[in-house]
């Protein structure tokens, strides 16, 4: 091995263990992010894989996303512990971007190359959660399972693929564009693979950014726009509400400030819902097809005041912007913080396109919030023209606290 | 069934608002228990504008001229019809459902006779026979509620899919069937699809059926067989999927034949249809042949067989996706304004 090979992967982490950081660390990378210039997603460019809480939850989605679930194939608590070391390090390595380091030409190079020889951030997160599986008995983790974390239940319209479903580790990547996160997928696949394998995987990729104001939110593939009704992310108690496990309450200690996800890959029968009218369409909904705005009002953020609506004359009372969100006093702790992307995956065995959402959403407590929303939505009007086929429940943990640290450490420490 | 729940709080908005007017929303008045067709969409300006120097809207103006007959003698899909001409058509299907559930209830007697001696294959014949006398009844989307679950729910709805204990009907006994797993199972699978497949008829009878739904079940009978039964999704231990498409395609048949009265000398909806379903039978006729008599498992059919089923059946749903907008009960209400 070439001593160019060894500093390269020194810096990446793989070899030495780098200073622990120290305490004073940012509430979010976002925020330190040294000189980020904005892209034009209003993502920074560079975006610090560490902080207090992980990247890629309170981060704006960026255009690209994949979402990789890993089964944990390592023999042994050490070999696992190595393995997620690895894929923080190197995934803090892409997300801070650089050049390539030199080689000697009969080795393999150190990177694909798919970049070129500079790699740039693109607006990179990581996020790494586990699986209520990793807490089996395989690596002793069973009594530190965060509490309220369970393989997701399958809901009464749920049609769940097991191919699909569930997972050891999540992996959740998004970028600016889609070769940096095909890019980093590859990149960080290399240094685990005695450690984890592929489960399942989907790509995802956002809406362009049509206006008409850069707030807009984004479309999904049913013409609509998605989001619009999320909790400000910067609003700092909401969050501590609604998303991040306290310190000293019931959890484990080394969960506080991190947070439940749940991904859901949501099919959407696009043929069939092109063949609904557009005042069915609208009425499924709640909001206006063209501007988002709901029904009856002008713009998409405007309040669709169902307090002044209890009958369902403006908003249906099983429209979907209603069930999911029915802006009550009693609802407002129970709001989770979406992550959507749109996905493509070509086609079925019956020449109907594959397309959907995949959803992602961060809480506190899927019982208490992502589920008490399930259960409003079962049933909804939009169920016949969409299908959950897979996804699981994980659990992000906080971020890591600089080089040598790594997602996942306060599990396994002593 | 999910789908047209969407047209009660549109109901509620008309009797509510009390706006429009005109023979179409006395109508609805006089019946609040009947929900009403699902609308198109129509500005809040067409009703409320009025024509210069007249205290009529556009909307008023247009939905009078809709339903006149043009000099062919044929009147435009805007001019709503009353209820009571889908009472008739609402009555043959139900009456036809109710043979089909007959047949089925028998079918599973079968089954069960069969399973109880041990004859697998027959078990095997008589289980393609029920699940495709099922799809000829013509309830689509969750129309039987409960017992439509009861009777063919999936295991992807389930908390451990295939392994869980509440994996019952129809989709359980094809597993055990056709994979030898969980044979054990058959008798009281079998018992249990005896006892829905009775209470099946009576629920056909007693069900309500409004005129929204009857329309919309014109396309959501095969749109449904196009998402779970021709993708292979619904049966995939017996590959059926084709077969029990053929008896959605039967049910379609029944649900526009008794529509045609209606759609007759109305607008344009129907000719494309009645192609559209020529074309989708001839395909399938075209297989059967092709595989000596009887429709094959999808997993027998070749590339050429699946694209052109996938595509005769998909243009056949845009043209039936023509038939509940342009049998409409009432032109639909302006959305109020946010204040």
């Amino acid at each position: 091995m070439s001593l160019s090979r060894r500093r390269f992967l020194a810096s990446a982490g793989l070899l030495g263990a780098g200073a622990l950081a120290g305490e004073a660390l940012p509430a979010q990378g976002e925020a330190t992010a040294p000189s980020a210039p904005r892209s034009v997603s209003g993502r920074p460019a560079r975006i610090t894989f560490d902080g207090r809480h992980q990247a890629g939850i309170l981060t704006a989605p960026g255009e690209a996303a994949t979402i990789v679930a890993l089964d944990a194939i390592a023999p042994g608590r050490a070999e696992l512990i190595a393995g997620l070391r690895a894929l923080s390090a190197r995934a803090r390595d892409l997300a801070h971007g650089g050049a390539m380091p030199e080689q000697e030409p009969d080795e393999p190079p150190a990177d694909s190359g798919t970049l070129g020889p500079v790699i740039a951030p693109d607006g990179l997160t990581a996020t790494i959660a586990f699986g209520a599986s990793l807490f089996d008995h395989r690596y002793g983790l069973g009594a530190r399972r965060p509490r309220r974390l369970t393989a997701m239940p399958a809901f009464p319209d749920d049609d769940l693929d097991p191919a699909r479903t569930h997972g050891d580790v999540l992996l959740a990547l998004s970028a600016n564009r889609r070769d940096t996160v095909v890019h980093a997928l590859r990149e960080l696949l290399r240094p685990v693979r005695g450690a984890f394998a592929l489960r399942w995987s989907l790509d995802g990729f956002l809406g362009g950014d049509r206006g008409p104001t850069p707030h807009s939110s984004r479309r999904n593939l049913f013409g609509f726009r998605d989001g619009t009704g999320n909790p400000h992310t910067g609003d700092a108690a909401a969050m501590d509400e609604l998303l991040w496990v306290p310190r000293g309450g019931d959890e484990p200690a080394w969960a506080a400030g991190g947070t439940y996800q749940v991904v859901r890959a949501i099919r959407m029968h696009v043929e069939f819902w092109d063949r609904v009218g557009l005042r069915e369409q609208e009425g499924m909904i709640g909001r206006r097809r063209d501007s988002g705005a709901p029904l009856g009002g002008r713009t998409e953020f405007q309040d669709p005041r169902l307090d002044l609506d209890p009958h369902g004359r403006r908003i249906p009372l099983d429209a979907h912007i209603r069930l999911a969100n029915p802006r009550t006093p009693e609802t407002a702790s129970r709001r989770i913080l979406r992550r959507g992307w749109n996905y493509d995956r070509g086609f079925d065995a019956d020449g109907q396109l594959d397309q959907g959402l995949l959803f992602v959403a961060f809480n506190r407590d899927p019982r208490r919030q992502f589920e008490v929303i399930q259960h409003r939505l079962a049933g909804e009007p939009m169920t016949d023209y969409v299908t959950p086929v897979g996804g699981g429940y994980f659990f992000a943990p906080r971020g890591a606290r600089g080089p040598g640290d790594w997602v996942g450490s306060p599990l396994f420490a002593t | 069934m999910i789908r047209r729940r969407l047209a009660i709080p549109l109901a509620l908005v008309s009797l509510l608002a009390g706006c429009g007017g005109g023979a179409t929303d006395r109508h609805a008045a006089a019946r609040p228990d009947l929900p009403a067709i699902a609308p198109g969409a129509v500005t809040e300006t067409s009703r409320s504008l009025r024509i210069a120097g007249t205290d009529r809207s556009a909307q008023d103006v247009a939905t009078a001229a809709a339903a006149a007959p043009d000099a062919a003698g044929v009147r435009s899909e805007l001019a709503p019809l009353p209820r009571a001409a889908f009472r008739p058509p609402i009555a043959r299907w139900r009456a036809g459902s109710r043979r089909e559930a007959a047949a089925f209830a028998a079918a599973v007697a079968r089954l069960r006779a069969d399973v109880a001696a041990g004859a697998v294959a027959a078990a095997r014949r008589d289980w393609l026979a029920a699940d495709v006398r099922l799809a000829r009844i013509g309830a689509a989307y969750g129309a039987l509620g409960p017992l439509g679950v009861a009777l063919a729910g999936r295991p992807g709805r389930l908390t451990g899919g295939v392994s869980s204990r509440r994996f019952t009907g129809m989709h359980a006994v094809e597993r055990a069937l056709w994979t030898a797993r969980d044979r054990a199972r058959l008798p009281v699978l079998t018992a249990g699809l005896v006892r829905d497949g009775a209470r099946l008829r009576r629920r056909i009878a007693a069900m309500a059926v409004s005129p929204l739904d009857y329309t919309l079940r014109a396309h959501e009978i095969l749109e449904d067989a196009q998402r779970d039964d021709l993708s292979g999704e619904a049966a995939p231990w017996s590959g059926a999927g084709l077969r029990v498409t053929a008896g959605a395609y039967a049910a379609t048949r029944r649900v526009v034949g008794t529509l045609r009265p209606l759609l007759e000398g109305r607008g344009d909806a129907l000719e494309p249809v009645e192609s559209g379903l020529r074309s989708f039978g001839a395909e399938l006729a075209a297989v059967r042949r092709a595989h000596g008599g009887a429709l094959p498992s999808q997993r027998a059919l070749g590339r050429r067989e699946r694209e052109r089923l996938d595509g005769r059946l998909g243009q056949l749903l845009e043209a039936l996706a023509a038939i509940p907008p342009s049998l409409e009960t009432r032109l639909p209400s302006a959305i109020p304004s946010l204040p």
